[in-house]
């Protein structure tokens, strides 16, 4: 994988992507997700804000990259348009090779449903759904509930919630719902796990628990997995950092490298 | 798997509004209520005010609204009609039954001397205007009089009595008076027909057999208008030979004006709806607000701009079907109070009554549709991010 901040004069290309693990395409031919030289500018008022500089990215299977940086650096910028939730200013996001601003705003919808899946720090389960239908729910409008609650169960069993099926999140404890989360967040079989703050609102030994899930599911979906954290150690696990300062990428440095993962 | 379940899921949408309005019961049912105020304030003023109408309609009806009256008109050589002028007016009319009559007053001498004016029609035969209440009327009819119920009953005659009448006649020497004594051999029954009241007396004795009008009876307020079109059609092409008078028209005039009233109401009404609306657009915005982090987890997940803005419409939708449904009900029950007292029966809904509750209920659903439409525009519309990370 890759994730560099292009100069402005004679910035890398993405194509050296550095096969860091052998599970990566050379080339980033294989990249899920891929943007280069990306730029995001808000208009506020009469002020033109920049949120992100020209940023080169790159998600491949099974990558764990952890986002890291003050608040107003431009994480959720980014991770706005990691899941195709907004298009870039300028350079280019592309899902698969395929240009993601030539989407329509519901292509990006039905692409992002598919290939994306989503993690939040409080969870945001719906209080009055249980386990089994909060999982359920992103595949509601598809109208095959058997099929969507067999694959929704399969995927509480998978995270460890089989005998929960039926509690509310009011039922659950915090580490239980992030499991809840995870396996909504699964049920499309997305390649890419966009996790934001998953273990912000959890204690030290059930963050350890998502991360080993998250580990799992890379190792046996191959699911990509980029979060955005403060915290240190979940840092640490990732295979990459990218540390984000005021829109641009300050050290792309590796930590732990291949510290087990992915193996 | 349950069946309701499989069911459930095959309108995913109404689920979930559905499951989103039972969560804030209180909000939900007060802005519910707010449309069932408006859906009753409308429909039960606009189908009561149908059954006024119609009980205005009717009681003209018996008015003599069925009824077309004609007159000699302008250009008519003489001022009345003759036997061959009256069936030539029955030809054109076809099934409706003619009573030719002569209208006149006369004087009525009372017990104690003094002069009383009355209205005298001098007709073939009565009964061809009212039934006999009491006495009978010979079958040839001379030299006697029959009383109105209203005039026996106003200055208590009874059968057999003698009436003293002075007729007036204009002769070139001035005005003769000419002393009448008639037997009364029959009283009508009572009826609230325009000019009913007063004394008959034969068509002989005007002397002259002329009749100055023309009653045409029909079954209904239609038919005396078609009636009334022929007529004119036949004798007044180009001259005014005829003066068709009908009281269709008062009939129409009534009907405009009270349909004029009713809409004025109705609109009153629409007012009410209108605040549901702002309260229904209140309601949803609180919700979407209240709501925005699990819309954008919606949107996260894959759901489009377009299924959020049908969920909350669906929502909107369901609050005001909810109030319109109880409104209904209650519209319902007034109208049908309204019927009873109007009209003597309560299932006497009239078509317009019943357009009433249906526009009611119709407009009660738009309107929680319109005032859903903001709040889902924004809600859909709200940065998934943003919302999420606060």
């Amino acid at each position: 994988m890759t994730w560099e901040t292009s100069d402005s004069e004679g910035a890398k290309p993405t194509e050296t992507a550095r096969g860091d693990r052998p599970g990566d395409a050379a080339g980033g031919g294989d990249l899920i997700l891929r943007g280069e030289d990306v730029t995001k500018e808000y208009q506020t008022g009469t002020q033109t804000v920049r949120a992100l500089k020209g940023i080169d990215f790159g998600i491949a299977p099974s990558d764990f990259v952890a986002i890291v940086g003050p608040s107003g650096s431009g994480k959720s910028t980014l991770l706005n348009l990691l899941g195709l939730l907004d298009v870039p200013t300028d350079g280019a996001v592309s899902l698969r090779g395929q240009d993601v601003s030539t989407f329509s705003d519901a292509d990006r919808t039905r692409k992002r449903k598919r290939a994306i899946g989503f993690v939040f720090q409080s969870f945001y389960l719906i209080p009055t759904l249980t386990a089994l239908e909060n999982v359920e729910m992103p595949r509601m409008l598809d109208k095959t509930p058997v099929k969507t609650r067999e694959r929704a169960k399969t995927l509480l069993r998978r995270v460890g919630l089989g005998d929960r099926l039926d509690h509310y999140p009011d039922e659950l404890s915090g580490g239980q719902k992030q499991r809840v989360a995870i396996a909504r967040s699964l049920i499309n079989d997305p390649a890419l796990l966009l996790a934001d703050e998953p273990t912000g609102n959890l204690d030290r030994d059930t963050g350890d628990e998502i991360l080993a899930l998250f580990d799992e599911l890379r190792a046996e979906e191959d699911v990509a997995i980029v979060t955005v954290t403060h915290d240190a150690y979940v840092a640490e696990e990732a295979d990459r950092v990218v540390n984000l300062v005021d829109g641009v990428i300050e050290d792309a440095g590796e930590t732990a490298a291949d510290g087990g993962h992915g193996a | 798997m349950s069946l309701r379940h499989r069911i459930a899921g095959r309108f995913p949408r109404l689920v979930i509004a559905r499951r989103n309005i039972s969560r804030a019961k209180v909000r939900s049912i007060l802005a519910a209520a707010s449309i069932l105020i408006g859906v009753v304030a409308i429909g039960a003023i606009g189908a009561g005010g149908a059954a006024f109408k119609q009980s205005q309609l009717q009681s003209i009806q018996a008015q003599g609204a069925t009824s077309v009256y004609v007159s000699p008109g302008a250009d008519m050589e003489a001022s009345h009609f003759d036997r061959e002028d009256v069936k030539a007016i029955d030809e054109t009319v076809g099934a409706a039954a003619v009573v030719a009559t002569e209208p006149g007053s006369m004087e009525l001498i009372t017990s104690d001397g003094t002069r009383d004016g009355v209205s005298v029609t001098y007709i073939d035969d009565p009964r061809q205007l009212h039934e006999v209440e009491r006495g009978g009327i010979p079958d040839n009819w001379r030299q006697s009089v029959v009383v109105s119920h209203e005039f026996a009953a106003d200055r208590g005659v009874e059968l057999g009595e003698r009436l003293k009448l002075v007729s007036e006649t204009e002769t070139a020497s001035g005005t003769v008076e000419t002393e009448h004594t008639y037997r009364v051999v029959a009283v009508l029954v009572e009826s609230q027909s325009f000019g009913g009241g007063g004394l008959f007396l034969p068509i002989e004795e005007t002397g002259d057999r002329q009749y100055s009008r023309v009653e045409v009876m029909t079954e209904s307020t239609d038919r005396a208008e078609a009636v009334a079109e022929a007529l004119r059609d036949r004798f007044n092409d180009r001259k005014d030979r005829l003066l068709v008078f009908e009281l269709t028209s008062l009939v129409r005039l009534l009907k405009t004006l009270v349909n004029g009233i009713n809409a004025f109401l109705a609109g009153l009404g629409s007012i009410s709806l209108l605040v549901a609306g702002v309260s229904i657009a209140n309601t949803m915005l609180m919700a979407v607000i209240k709501r925005r982090e699990e819309i954008g987890v919606l949107r996260a997940v894959g759901y489009g701009k377009v299924d959020i803005v049908r969920i909350l419409l669906v929502e909107a939708v369901l609050l005001g079907a909810l109030g319109s449904a109880v409104g209904l009900a209650i519209a319902v029950v007034v109208a049908m109070v309204a019927n009873a007292l109007f009209l003597g029966d309560p299932f006497a809904f009239t078509q317009s009554a019943l357009l009433y509750l249906a526009g009611a209920v119709g407009f009660g659903i738009l309107t929680s549709l319109l005032a859903g439409a903001y709040p889902a525009w924004r809600a859909a519309n709200e940065r998934p991010i943003d919302a999420l990370r606060g």
